[in-house]
């Protein structure tokens, strides 16, 4: 198949966000070079690379954890700009982070309200961050939350995270970013620490996100569930572009080449 | 989820650990211990070995308990406010200091004429911005707080002894010393400390019926009930103690009205719950959308309100402001060791403000028990320092066993 059909082209559904030529910086690393990505409403967008590809970063960089040195960003086509993590929720924006960023000392409830806490009605003389928090209602969300996407391992939403498998963090991350108002949901390897059961059902939820009309950014490490998922599949190297494939198109060889050499192409104009 | 039904022996145990009462239970033992080696094994021991010829129940007098309450409120008030820099995992060694700033502040200008409610509002507005301008030079800079902190103690230390040359100020303001001095009639007292028991089971009960009512899991009677009651045995017996002595001060009242408030904030709204969060882990707060720096500086500017309402209170009991009793003497380390004894964690992210009230009651019950039995000034310092190390291992201790857990 050529190169042609591999890239982007008028097959793409319209992109509901997308971002052209990030550029992020740490010190000496250069970790994203102009990266170009985009995904569609009611698409699973898979996203691979090496270690240290920069896939992660470019994640905070929509998640709005980092601010890009350069790079535009579009919603539905409109120039919006991502400043922080609460510009990139107020845009409709849910992240699972690799590192889940839970905090431990909190109970599962308040971790899965966490920055988006619900207040007590009333009370509108006080300015809303010393309004009463509705701690009660915070457990309800937290127990539907965990019941639409049927975990069942989780004893009570009153335990401490700290005291929680890595698996059960896991959980409680997606829960998190499924459980919000959304359009677009990235999950940066969401399944490391997951069983055989669980990974299974993440990919349920990732599909039924993509039913709801959801933009859904998946990333791992294991083709298996990218070639199960995915509609689309971007391949990032050294905070570069490859390309972006069809799943339809493609076969998990060509993508382990791109993810360790770049496209095929190149690989043979250079030899 | 399981069904309320399953909850398992042990996480019912771990529940009953994380009640209000609950969490208070290692600084009530202390509190206990001291008080029972003080108030019953020491006279037991003069009584039995013939020093004594009647059992002298000095320490667990009315009136010594008065006087333990009165000489505590002073390190409350600042451990109180240092607790809540302590959640965010930062320290504030300038608590003191400003303290001593604020009431020095205060004590000029009664002298000078100003009206005592205005001199009190104008230094507590000074001890908001003493406390700020510190936490905008730990967010915004990025020193640690530990360095600003110790910059601010050495620097307001100074700006009090510019302000007292003579290390030593007279403070006779009607207003000022009433704090103190205005006692609530017996009475009045009870019917205060019965309301507060009244709305404290009006609330914990109206929580339950709303729990059942969602379907969440509810707490088992025995300990609603329970928390209820040991905290109505609390509030009647202090109350009943005071009132056998004199009264019930204004102070205590205020004290505790002023940790009502602040506990409030700090585990029921957002503002609280995001001072949690930054203490247990600032990057997922960050990442969370919470505003890092301005929750770091309001903290800050928090312990700068207490340690001016504490420098005011100390001003009133003392009816003066010396150097000593403030920036250079023991206070400091009093106060951080109240909130660390009561159970909140130097590492950030745990703890509570009615806990620092309960640790403040013990540093004050040890120097006053101490101080009766005719023990030196050496003797105090090193138990205290023992006190102190044997809190802070706890505290490590208990982090380990959390992370043994993961
Ligand atoms: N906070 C940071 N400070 C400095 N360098 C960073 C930081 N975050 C990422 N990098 C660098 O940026 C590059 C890309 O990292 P990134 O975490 O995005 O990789 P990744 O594709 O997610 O890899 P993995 O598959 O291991 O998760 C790496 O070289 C890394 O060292
Ligand atoms: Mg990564």
């Amino acid at each position: 198949m050529g190169p042609e059909s591999n890239k982007v082209g008028h097959s793409a559904p319209p992109a509901h966000l997308s971002v052209r030529g990030i550029q992020k910086r740490f010190g000496g690393v250069h970790a994203l070079r102009g990266v170009d990505f985009e995904v569609a409403r009611g698409e699973v967008m898979a996203l691979v690379g090496d270690n240290g590809a920069g896939k992660s970063t470019l994640m905070k960089v929509l998640a709005g954890a980092y601010v890009a040195d350069e790079g535009q960003f579009f919603l539905d086509g409109a120039n919006v700009s991502v400043n922080n993590p609460n510009d990139a929720a107020d845009l409709g924006i849910q992240i699972v982070y690799q590192d889940l960023a839970l905090c431990e000392n909190l109970d599962v409830a308040a971790n899965l309200s966490l920055g988006s806490e619900p207040v007590k009605p009333g009370w509108t003389i006080l300015p809303r961050i010393l309004r009463p928090l509705d701690d009660l209602e915070m457990e309800v969300k937290a127990k539907e939350a965990f019941d639409k996407l049927e975990v069942r391992t989780l004893q009570s939403v009153r335990a401490k995270v700290g005291g929680l498998s890595g698996g059960q963090r896991q959980a409680i991350a997606i829960a998190r970013a499924v459980g919000a108002d959304s359009t677009v949901v990235m999950l940066d390897e969401p399944t490391a620490a997951l069983g055989v059961a669980q990974t299974r059902q993440v990919l349920e939820v990732v599909k039924r996100l993509r039913e709801t009309n959801h933009a859904v950014v998946y990333i791992s490490h294991n083709m298996r569930d990218i070639f199960d998922v995915a509609d689309r599949i971007c391949v990032l190297r050294h905070g570069g572009n490859v390309a972006t494939y069809q799943r339809s198109d493609t076969t998990p060889d060509e993508i382990v080449v791109a993810m360790t050499r770049g496209r095929a192409s190149e690989v043979n104009d250079a030899a | 989820m399981q069904p309320d039904g399953k909850i398992s022996v042990l996480d019912r145990f771990r529940t009953m650990r994380e009640t209000r009462i609950g969490s208070f239970a290692p600084v009530l033992l202390a509190l206990a211990a001291i008080w029972a080696w003080f108030g019953l094994a020491l006279p037991l021991w003069d009584l039995a070995s013939g020093e004594a010829d009647g059992f002298r129940a000095i320490f667990l007098s009315p009136r010594n308990i008065y006087n333990l309450f009165m000489q505590s409120a002073l390190i409350a008030t600042l451990a109180v406010g240092i607790t809540t820099v302590l959640l965010l995992g930062e320290i504030d060694l300038s608590a003191a200091a400003t303290a001593g700033v604020c009431a020095a502040l205060l004590g000029v200008m009664v002298l000078a004429g100003v009206p005592g409610w205005l001199a009190c509002l104008i230094v507590m507005a000074i001890g908001v911005v003493m406390g700020a301008a510190q936490g905008v030079l730990v967010a915004y800079i990025g020193i640690p707080s530990f360095v600003v902190t110790l910059a601010g103690l050495l620097g307001y230390q100074g700006l009090m002894q510019k302000i007292l040359p003579t290390g030593n100020l007279n403070v006779g303001d009607p207003f000022v010393r009433g704090f103190t001095r205005v006692l609530i009639p017996d009475i009045w007292g009870l019917a205060l400390g019965t309301l507060c028991i009244l709305l404290f089971a009006y609330a914990s009960l109206q929580k339950q019926a709303r729990r059942r009512a969602l379907g969440l899991e509810v707490d088992p009677p025995l300990a609603l009930w329970g928390q209820v009651l040991a905290f109505g045995t609390i509030v009647i017996a202090v109350i009943l103690t005071l009132n056998a002595y004199r009264s019930l001060p204004l102070l205590l009242v205020l004290l505790v009205g002023i940790t009502t408030l602040l506990g409030w904030i700090t585990t029921s709204t957002p503002f609280g719950r995001s001072l949690f969060a930054v203490g247990g882990n600032a990057e997922s707060a960050r990442r969370a959308g919470f505003n890092v720096n301005r929750i770091r500086v309001a903290a800050f500017g928090i312990v700068g309100l207490m340690a001016a309402i504490g420098g005011i209170f100390g001003a009133s009991r003392f009816g003066s402001v010396s150097y000593t009793a403030f920036a250079g003497g023991s206070l400091l380390l009093e106060a951080i060791g109240a909130a660390v004894i009561g159970g909140t964690s130097l590492f950030g992210g745990r703890g509570s403000v009615w806990n620092a009230i309960l640790g403040a009651l013990v540093i004050g019950s040890l120097g006053n028990g101490l101080d009766l039995t005719g023990a030196s000034a050496a003797d105090k310092l090193m138990v205290s320092g023992a006190i102190l190390i044997l809190a802070v291992a706890i505290d490590a201790l208990s982090r380990r066993d959390g992370s043994v857990g993961q």
